[in-house]
């Protein structure tokens, strides 16, 4: 996690834009978001339903983002 | 010919970790922040130039090292409710303490940026993007402390003797509380600081 906020920074600092680079930004922040929800939340083995309103909200979050970023892009 | 027959009972799935209550109060602070977002993003659509130059002015520096500084407080609370299930109350003590130490970094260098900015100025209604970089990251701001009020209370009452291993349930409740502190800022930072 801390490899990919760097890598964010780094993006960030380097002045890129873009579709890829947004979606990039996205997923790196998908993929943190996944790993607290699932390890430090300690979601990973419990019923479905919590599981899917957390990683919903954390999709539905990004999806919007990146639908509102790209269609300007 | 003689076939093998097992009991295999279905695996039940686990209970959240901490009390019911903080999920429901999790899952509205949550929609709230998701809809913060989401206008965040509308909004921008509406004037990009704005908020592509004054995002420049944010200091990245300051938003990645309070991203580390979450994770890391996050990751210290985790060992926190790893090792009061072990009985183990004076690790667990510790952890919390390191972890507060994470969200008090977290404020300082919040604070540092806010100065920069109120010292130049800029308010509320100075403009849009103003507007949500300071009502996001204070309503955020304002999660950090409450979150490290309740790993305070936290850890005195684990001073007291109030947690073991077979009663750990408050524990649970406060680090799944600062876990959703660290969530919401792993998507604010990129959104607010980077993504143009």
């Amino acid at each position: 996690m801390i490899l990919l906020t760097l890598s964010t920074y780094a993006v960030g600092k380097l002045g890129y834009s873009g579709v890829i680079v947004v979606l990039f930004l996205l997923l790196t922040a998908l993929i943190k978001g996944s790993f607290i929800i699932r390890d430090f939340m300690e979601l990973k083995d419990v019923s479905f339903i919590w599981r899917a309103i957390m990683y919903g909200w954390l999709w539905t979050v990004c999806l919007v983002i990146a639908v509102t970023y790209c269609i300007n892009l | 010919m003689p076939t093998a027959i097992t009991n295999i009972e279905p695996i039940e799935p686990k209970l959240l970790p901490g009390d019911l209550a903080i999920w429901l109060f999790i899952f509205m602070e949550l929609l709230v922040f998701g809809i913060f977002f989401i206008v965040y993003a509308v909004m921008r659509i509406q004037n990009i130039e704005l908020f592509n130059h004054y995002q420049l002015t944010l200091n990245r520096e300051l938003g990645a090292a309070n991203t580390l500084l979450l994770i890391t407080s996050s990751y210290f609370v985790v060992r926190a409710v790893k090792a009061i299930r072990v009985d183990n109350v004076k690790n667990c003590i510790y952890w919390l303490y390191a972890a507060l130490a994470g969200g008090a970094g977290f404020l300082i260098l919040k604070s540092l940026e806010y100065v920069d900015k109120f010292s130049a100025g800029i308010t509320l209604s100075t403009n849009t993007f103003y507007m949500f970089y300071l009502s996001l990251t204070m309503f955020h701001f304002l999660h950090v402390i409450l979150g490290m009020v309740i790993l305070f209370a936290i850890a005195i009452k684990a001073k007291r003797g109030a947690y073991s291993a077979q009663n750990h349930i408050g524990v649970e409740t406060g680090a799944s509380y600062w876990h959703m502190v660290d969530l919401v800022w792993i998507i604010l930072f990129p959104l607010v600081y980077i993504i143009r």
